[in-house]
């Protein structure tokens, strides 16, 4: 299966498939989309680089101690900000918001646009690990 | 019988939800019981998704100027089965991983013979 | 008030400091950030509690949207105490398998279990604080995932096929759930459940049918994840292959969690008024006396001594589901004290029986004679708890059942003073054969050297906590129960 027109033409794929990806996740508060689906989208892109490229070349670029940091660091970060919103707005304290925006400009819409960002980055992280995890047994 | 034909999303999520059940609790193989269970969650995210239908309104995306209210469908239902989706996904993953597993342990994913086999 | 947002910084605090574990190599760093993370929630539990016993309940809305837009919290009488219980039995079985989970499991996988034990205890709170039914579904599912992660991470095959049936079971009652809310919401269009029940007085007359299917579809649901009498069948199994702490939390604090979501739809969303024109708590009623009395009987006929006590769980379970049935505010009550006493009792018995098995290393009943000899702190230890369990006056287990009686005098229903009688004789049944092996009888005691296994004094303090706990439950479960009756609706 690992014939050449293969490799030459998803070498080609990739980057547009990951720049869809991150164009539906920027735009999630204004079309539909947003998190989850552009982090599948550019999960699946990994997946692809993996079954065409096989085991030894995507280790060398997916290294595990480098996505586990990123991973847990973003759930952090994502609980770090919510829970500042959260507690702000329920104790009815004035700290510093965001602002609330207009429609139609991407960067408004206060806390929506970072928390996308991060939700995308995880579901990207956890759909490629859970694929290498059926495929040998081990990350 | 008109109220089944007017109301045909939610009779057709019933019977795909009975179709689910059925697969899930009569067939023994492992990887059919957990494509009856994503049947089942499937029918009722349909359920949910088509109570927020209103007739002769549009999707709710502001394109070039907001129309007001009354001019889009409930938006509530589906952002609530969107988290309903991912728990799908993510328990989906969850079970087949651990059937891989069994695999491994037993050589076999027909659930009768893994119950004879007990012990070891 | 910054007090008020006490229970959403202990949720929080949990998630975030789980997912600092898998980054960290070191086993006793991690083990100290799950104590101290354990520790600062018992902490803020308790000032909310004072809070509620000083200024009376209050609803906290999260993020700047409040109800019904938004989602709330709810803290009164009986989520103050909860909040304490949770918080506190598993802060004592956290400190009792620092010592003990070493070897349970692989040393590779300990941080994994770490941050899976502390996102269960976030989500099973936040399932108690919440007042919004869509909340509650998502913190049930991570609570699920969770549940089932720290059973598997042992690795053997029994725990594997034990996993695969709760998983599947456990989704099922999800997806079940999830229908009864989708029903609620087309008829009433709320989520939040005070808004719902002055939607439901208004408008119940018109919809009596579809009331019913969504009471049905969440009694069966939320009956599957907490053991009610015919859909308990994941439970043995997956009680009994787990670590020792994980079958202490399991069945400590993961069914108390769902049968409180079950009382607070029932008596809150639709309350007592709705509820008494359908058949739904009579049929409650009829499965936990069923539940009781089975229960107690297969646990008789089981030969390891974890599937005895993890059927004993169902029948203490058909307890709680009996004083649901009932109907009367005192009924409710007494429900959630059992949930109380319960939990620290059967807590307390999983740990002990965990140290009885690690030492002598055989599971079965037969491998446990003349065990009072060779271990006698664990065993007096494990001797109050089955105590209480058949219920001696002064333990929390007499108190329930007593006010249970009471309870069902009120609505005249005599038969079910019978049953719990029937059902306290067979508890004695197989609890004192186990004690009277372990502590008498000529030829279990020979060849045993006295104090042989026992294990040190600092690897049973929890247990001692524990027990202590259970003793004051006891002597005031008469204030206690007076606290709780004055927070149900």
């Amino acid at each position: 299966m690992k014939s050449v027109i293969l490799k030459e033409i998803s070498k080609v794929i990739i980057p547009f498939i990951q720049i869809f990806g991150v164009y539906v996740i920027f735009h999630g508060h204004l079309s539909p989309g947003g998190g989850f689906a552009g982090g599948t989208i550019i999960g699946a892109s990994f997946i692809l680089y993996r079954i065409v490229f096989g085991m030894e070349y995507a280790q060398k670029k997916f290294k595990y101690e480098i996505l586990m940091p990123i991973l847990c660091f973003s759930i952090m970060l994502y609980g770090i900000l919510k829970g500042y919103s959260f507690i702000t707005g329920g104790s009815h304290l004035n700290f510093p918001q965001p602002p609330l925006g207009t429609s139609g400009d991407i960067l408004s819409g206060g806390f929506l646009l970072p928390l996308n960002i991060l939700v995308g980055t995880i579901v990207a992280i956890v759909i490629y690990f859970l694929y290498s995890l059926f495929d040998k047994g081990e990350i | 019988m008109e109220a089944l034909l007017t109301n045909y999303y939610e009779a057709c999520s019933m019977i795909l939800f009975g179709v689910g059940f059925a697969v899930l609790l009569l067939h023994s193989n492992l990887i059919k019981k957990i494509i009856g269970m994503n049947i089942m969650d499937t029918a009722i995210f349909l359920f949910f998704i088509a109570k927020g239908y209103i007739e002769k309104r549009e999707a709710p995306i502001i394109v070039d100027v907001y129309k007001g209210v009354d001019a889009y469908i409930n938006p509530v239902p589906s952002s609530l089965m969107l988290t309903g989706i991912v728990v799908a996904v993510s328990t989906t993953a969850f079970a087949l991983a651990l059937t891989v597993k069994l695999h491994e342990e037993y050589g076999t994913i027909e659930l009768d013979e893994i119950m004879k086999m007990k012990g070891d | 008030m910054i007090i008020k947002s006490f229970p959403l910084v202990t949720i929080l605090v949990l998630f975030i400091s789980a997912f600092i574990m898998p980054l960290i190599k070191d086993g006793k760093l991690v083990k100290t950030i799950s104590l101290a993370s354990m520790f600062l929630g018992l902490i803020l539990s308790l000032t909310t509690a004072f809070y509620v016993i000083k200024y009376g309940k209050f609803y906290y809305r999260i993020g700047h949207f409040s109800a019904p837009m938004g989602i709330e919290f709810y803290i009164g009488n009986i989520e103050a105490v909860m909040g304490i219980l949770f918080t506190f039995v598993s802060l004592m079985i956290i400190w009792y398998s620092v010592y003990s989970i070493d070897r349970e499991i692989i040393s590779s996988k300990i941080s994994l279990y770490y941050l899976l034990i502390n996102i269960l205890i976030g989500s099973l709170l936040g399932v108690i604080f919440t007042n919004d039914l869509f909340n509650a579904f998502v913190f049930i599912e991570v609570g699920t995932l969770a549940s089932c992660g720290i059973i598997v991470v042992k690795d053997k095959k029994d725990n594997i096929k034990a996993t695969l049936k709760y998983l599947i079971m456990s989704c099922l009652g999800s997806g079940l759930v999830l229908m009864g809310i989708a029903f609620i919401y087309s008829i009433t269009g709320q989520l939040n459940i005070t808004f719902i029940h002055k939607e439901l007085l208004s408008v119940y007359h018109q919809y009596p049918r579809a009331i019913l299917i969504s009471l049905s579809l969440f009694t069966v649901g939320l009956g599957v994840k907490s053991a009610m009498f015919p859909l308990h069948t994941w439970l043995p199994d997956a009680h009994s292959s787990a670590p020792s702490s994980s079958s202490a939390i399991l069945s400590a604090l993961v069914l108390k969690a769902f049968v409180l979501l079950l009382i607070k739809v029932l008596y809150r969303a639709f309350g007592m008024d709705i509820i008494t024109e359908f058949p739904v708590l009579n049929i409650i009623l009829i499965l936990g006396s069923v539940g009781m009395i089975m229960g107690s009987v297969f646990a008789i006929f089981q030969r390891q001594i974890k599937r005895v006590i993890a059927y004993s769980s169902v029948a203490q379970m058909g307890y709680v589901f009996l004083g649901i049935g009932l109907g009367t505010d005192l009924g409710v009550a007494i429900a959630v004290f059992h949930m109380v006493g319960h939990a620290v009792t059967k807590s307390a018995l999983f740990l002990a029986v965990g140290a009885m098995i690690e030492k002598t290393g055989s599971k079965e009943l037969k491998g446990l004679r003349g065990i009072g000899k060779e271990m006698p702190a664990t065993s007096a230890l494990f001797l109050l708890g089955a105590l209480s369990m058949v219920g001696i006056p002064v333990l929390p287990g007499f108190a329930s059942k007593w006010n249970l009686a009471l309870a069902s005098i009120e609505v005249d229903k005599i038969l079910i003073i019978g049953i719990i009688l029937v059902s306290s004789l067979l508890n004695a049944v197989y609890y004192f054969p186990i004690i009277i092996n372990g502590f008498f009888g000529e030829e279990n005691l020979k060849d045993k050297i006295y104090k042989s296994k026992s294990k040190p004094i600092k690897e049973l303090l929890p247990i001692f906590c524990l027990i202590f706990a259970m003793i004051y439950a006891g002597f005031s479960s008469g204030s206690i129960i007076n606290f709780i009756k004055n927070g149900i609706v």
